[in-house]
């Protein structure tokens, strides 16, 4: 009988596998739980394919949308619901970055004890970080020009305005398609999801690789022609809109001068220019409660001194995502380290006290401390500090040549004021030169973000 | 025995009485949820905790119980050999031989490998069987017949090979001792802690059913679940005043049963009456089975009947059969329609074990290779390809338990594998599930081939740890959602710990099995207790595999909680398998007993 009796191991290794199966099926109830709860195939939650609870608030209860099962109730103003769409999301789920989509299994309240057992079937009330009333200004202030609004506390990480147009009324949804990665789409966030040509607002990137790598950059000069012949060739110039003189490194990036930063980014050299693109976070996605922002991407040939010299001045090859760019502006803002921006509100007292999560160190101290200084100098010499009245504010534009007939504005920076720690960043497709056209923009908005409070 | 004739006579008059008190505790719990929704809600809410520590309790005491006791090897005699070797006979068949895995083990040249059969019959009479040994078996200088059994006893003198042995009782001292070890075993837990837990349970779940489905559940469902209380407390009272002291696998059976109850009135409350007749009948069926067994002569002979039966239904299936979710494994009687394939699995267990001294006739083993490749090629002619898998499983299993040949259960395994293939090619609709295996979860599967595996997973998701509340749940809505998909209606009512637990319970059942054959009293109920551990093993592998995507989906039922009355009565007679192999003292069925 012993013969039998060692065969019967044979028993426990199937009694094995069935335990091995169910444990690796644990492990994605555990893993996956949340996402097979919030299928649209789950009736409990779901009214005709549609989320049937949830209430989804601005960061001051302001309520933008309410699922019931009869079916999406938002906001009952036009422009609250066009600023908000793709922070909130639409009936149909085109827009993949809005709360419905990405926060469904907090709308639901699903956690991995109860599932989605509710009493009440209302689901759970989820606060946006984002000022209803700042994102109605940003989508006012962008006129119907196709364009990104961001701004975000660099201290907690909570973003407080998210504007992408073109938008559309979720209550009152048109018909198209959503196409994959299609940049003029109304379902598309430009500011999560887009990847720009930057323009002079990469100058901050430039500058930050000339201030660690040239001890001797208060000696620098340039003298700026407007023309700034490279090479031989009519194609192998950097001009400038007008003939700056003289500059010096402080100097060429209040006037952002083109030829200057060309020379700066050619001493610099292509390796470290590269280096400087993935320290400052540009090259990776950023991510914002399980949104993925686009990853920026740059080309900086070392056998190419015109094209690297483009490169450089945030033109040729280079695209960047205006999320990330925002988190660079917060970096400097908080003395190198970088903040990671937020969408859900959470009402930790710590949370306000301690900062929000950190990504990591992107500049030292005395980098940042430099550039900031600079970014002042660009307000106080070239935009105007009367146009910012009241603010503190550290900026820098960019008039980027993007293909179309006039070039793509930008203005990103911060303010560093004690109640209003915000950095941001303004991009308005085709709207001519940044320091005119997307600079009021980023100062009304955050003039509206002063006017409610905590 | 009497105590369950009640039941399968009462009369008509009594029931009507039952249901009348029932549709008014019905009514009770109706008006108070009614006039107080917020408090019924919270009801709710609370039970779900009180439901998950339970059922952890029930079962965790139970197989605790199960795996902690162990019988202690009762030594038979000895195995004198002259002129030095003294082997204790520890079970009641064995091999003598020079091989290390012989029972007795003589490491002498002159020995074959398995040299002989000794196998006890009654106190102090034993049978002797030449394996066909190279220098043969002598008794008392008679040299043995290798194709025939001899009976001898103590004192006797066995010759292999020049080798001289005698066997000698224990001396009565010893056998006083080894009957003091054997009431020093641990005892399995007592049954009554656990019996009101089942009981607080049921009862709390008839409270729950009613707040959820309100005037959708139905009297005769509710009946249903006090019944099988009633026939759980009446059967362990009866058998536990016979001297029975192991009621584990039996706690564990009706803690399923009543999941199945639940999980009927859930989806389908008018069905539930039918599910408990066929519990019934399957308590009945594993009574009797158990009884029968007793004697292994008796139950050795009625395999070639069982054979014949068992070919007869496959046959009145094939010819008759109707089609239910593409597989052809029904046949109607009147109003009654059952799976002849579920009844047959009882036979094939049966047809598959064999004494020590079977496993060595080839022609036994020829006959079960034959019935099992007739069933198999029934049930694929009626598409049932989910049953088939498990008995060819069963049947791989059984070889090698008979044989101990291991690469031949790897080429059997290899061929089916190649001949599922080509299975494969002839049916598409098979190779279709393939296709959608592991995919489920993909845009062009999801709502497809996948549709019942996203469900399950979606909805059982959302039953959490604790579940929605029995009644409360949305996949009944979907087809098969009570029998293949039972798994995740488990995970949605009663919430992932529950619906890991009754896996944990079949898992339990088969490790069991594997450590109480060390007592064993035949290799018989040895291959009986293993082969039906592979069969729900198997069986529960395929239902919660298949509807959780880690297997394609095959349709076959989970042991015990699946809704089904076939399904049900085999899973319970099936246990009588393993109660005829529970060697802890006073653990089987016992009418009064001698020790």
């Amino acid at each position: 009988m012993r013969k039998q009796e060692r065969r019967a191991w044979i028993c426990l290794l199937l009694a094995f596998v069935l335990v091995a199966g169910v444990g690796l099926f644990g492990y994605r109830f555990v893993t996956k739980g949340g996402e097979w709860a919030t299928f649209y195939g789950n009736s409990q939650i779901y009214t005709d394919g549609a989320i049937n609870r949830g209430t989804v608030t601005d960061r001051y209860g302001e309520e933008l949308l309410t699922c019931t099962p009869d079916g999406f109730d938002y906001s009952d103003d036009y422009e609250t619901r066009v600023s908000t769409v793709h922070a909130v999301g639409d009936p149909k789920g085109n827009v993949s970055t809005g709360a419905i989509t990405t926060f469904r299994s907090q709308l639901i309240g699903y956690d991995i004890v109860n599932g989605t057992y509710d009493t009440t079937a209302n689901g759970k009330k989820i606060a946006l970080t984002i000022d209803a009333n700042a994102n109605r200004t940003a989508y006012e202030a962008l006129a119907g020009r196709t364009g990104a609004v961001g701004v975000y506390n660099w201290k907690t990480g909570e973003i407080v305005c998210m504007v992408s147009t073109p938008a559309f009324d979720p209550a009152d949804e048109p018909d198209t398609e959503a196409e994959d990665g299609e940049e003029s789409s109304i379902f598309f966030n430009n500011f999560l999801s887009g990847l720009l040509t930057p323009g002079s607002t990469f100058k901050l990137i430039t500058s930050a690789a000339v201030i660690d790598n040239m001890p001797d950059r208060d000696s620098f000069t340039f003298d700026c022609d407007g023309v700034n012949q490279l090479g031989e060739r009519d194609d192998t110039k950097l001009t400038d809109i007008h003939a700056h003189g003289e500059v010096d490194f402080r100097e060429a990036l209040a006037q952002s001068c083109n030829g200057a930063f060309g020379a700066l980014t050619r001493q610099v050299g292509a390796e470290t220019m590269e280096e400087y693109a993935e320290k400052t976070g540009l090259t990776k996605p950023v991510d914002v409660n399980g949104i993925e922002t686009a990853a920026g991407s740059f080309d900086f040939p070392d056998d190419n001194d015109v094209k690297l010299s483009w490169a450089g001045i945030g033109q040729a090859d280079d695209l960047v995502n205006p999320c990330a760019m925002m988190v660079y502006m917060g970096a400097i803002a908080n003395g190198g380290e970088a903040v990671q921006p937020s969408l859900i509100k959470s009402a930790t007292f710590i949370k306000e006290i301690s900062g929000g999560r950190r990504l990591g160190r992107y500049l030292d101290e005395d980098t940042a401390a430099e550039l900031k200084s600079m970014m002042k100098n660009n307000v106080v010499e070239n935009y105007g500090e009367s146009n910012f009245e009241g603010m503190d504010m550290y900026a820098k534009s960019g008039t980027a040549e993007a293909g179309g007939t006039r070039p793509d504005a930008w203005f990103v920076g911060f303010t560093d004021d004690e109640n209003a720690p915000y950095a941001f960043v303004v991009w308005v497709k085709g709207g001519g030169f940044g320091s005119e056209v997307a600079a009021p923009i980023a100062a009304r908005v955050i003039r509206t973000l002063g006017e409610t409070s905590d | 025995m009497c105590t369950f004739s009640a039941y399968n006579h009462y009369d008509w008059d009594d029931y009507r009485k039952e249901a009348k008190v029932i549709e008014k505790i019905l009514e009770q719990i109706l008006n108070f949820s009614a006039e107080h929704p917020d408090l019924a809600v919270n009801i709710t809410t609370v039970f779900r905790w009180i439901f998950v520590a339970l059922a952890a309790y029930i079962l965790l005491v139970a197989i605790v119980s199960l795996l902690s006791t162990r019988a202690t090897p009762e030594i038979w005699g000895y195995y004198l050999i002259d002129g030095g070797g003294n082997y204790p006979i520890t079970h009641w068949e064995n091999v003598i031989g020079r091989s290390r895995s012989a029972d007795i083990n003589v490491p002498l040249a002159p020995m074959s490998h398995n040299h002989a059969l000794l196998i006890r019959r009654d106190e102090d009479k034993w049978m002797i069987r030449d394996l066909g040994s190279k220098n043969g078996t002598l008794v008392n200088g008679y040299k043995l017949d290798p194709e025939k059994r001899y009976l001898i006893s103590p004192g006797d003198v066995i010759e292999t090979g020049g080798i001289k042995a005698t066997i000698t009782p224990p001396s009565l001292e010893e056998t006083r001792n080894n009957r003091y070890m054997r009431r020093l075993d641990k005892e399995p837990v007592a049954p009554w802690k656990i019996l009101l837990a089942i009981t607080v349970f049921q009862m709390m779940t008839i409270v729950q059913l009613v707040l959820s489905m309100g005037s959708e559940m139905t009297a005769q469902a509710l009946l249903s679940i006090v019944l099988l209380c009633a026939v759980m407390w009446a059967y362990v009272m009866f058998f536990h005043a016979m001297g029975s002291r192991g009621f584990e696998m039996e706690m564990i059976a009706f803690f399923l049963s009543t999941i199945n109850l639940a999980v009927t009135a859930s989806s389908d409350p008018g069905s539930c009456m039918k599910e408990f007749i066929a519990l019934m009948i399957g308590l009945a069926l594993l009574i009797f089975m158990v009884f029968y067994m007793r004697d292994l002569g008796r139950t050795k002979k009625i395999k070639n009947t069982l054979i014949v039966l068992s070919v007869i239904l496959l046959l009145i299936n094939l010819i008759f059969g109707t089609a239910k979710y593409g597989a052809t494994n029904w046949i109607k009687v009147g109003s009654i329609s059952l799976q002849p394939s579920e009844i047959v699995k009882l036979a094939f267990i049966l047809i598959g074990a064999g004494a020590l001294e079977e496993l060595y006739d080839k022609k036994n083993t020829l006959i079960y290779a034959v019935f099992s490749l007739f069933c198999l090629g029934c049930l694929a002619m009626m598409s049932d390809f989910g049953t088939a898998l498990i008995f060819f499983a069963t049947y791989l299993v059984v070889s090698f338990l008979r044989s101990g040949d291991f690469s031949r259960f790897v080429l059997t395994g290899v061929a089916a594998g190649a001949m599922g293939l080509i299975v494969l090619k002839f049916k598409p609709y098979i190779a279709s599930r393939f296709d959608a295996w592991g995919h489920v979860w993909e845009p062009q599967f999801m709502d497809d081939l996948g549709y019942q595996q996203t469900r399950t997973m979606s909805f059982g998701a959302g039953g959490g740890l604790l579940g929605l509340g029995a009644g409360n749940g949305s996949l009944k809505y979907v087809g098969a959602s009570n029998t293949d998909l039972v798994f995740g209606f488990v995970m949605e009512e009663w919430g992932f710990i529950i619906a890991v637990l009754l896996v944990l319970c079949i898992a339990t059942l088969s490790i069991f099995a594997v450590m109480h054959i060390v007592a064993g009293r035949s290799t018989f109920y040895t291959i009986l207790a293993c082969s039906a551990a592979t069969m729900f093993l198997v069986q529960t592998m395929l239902n919660v595999f298949g509807a959780i995507d880690l297997f394609p989906l095959t349709g076959v039922t989970f042991p015990f909680v699946s809704t089904g009355g076939t399904s049900l009565m085999t899973s319970w007679a099936m246990l009588a398998y393993f109660k005829a192999a529970d060697m802890r003292r006073n653990a089987g069925l016992s009418l009064g007993r001698e020790d």
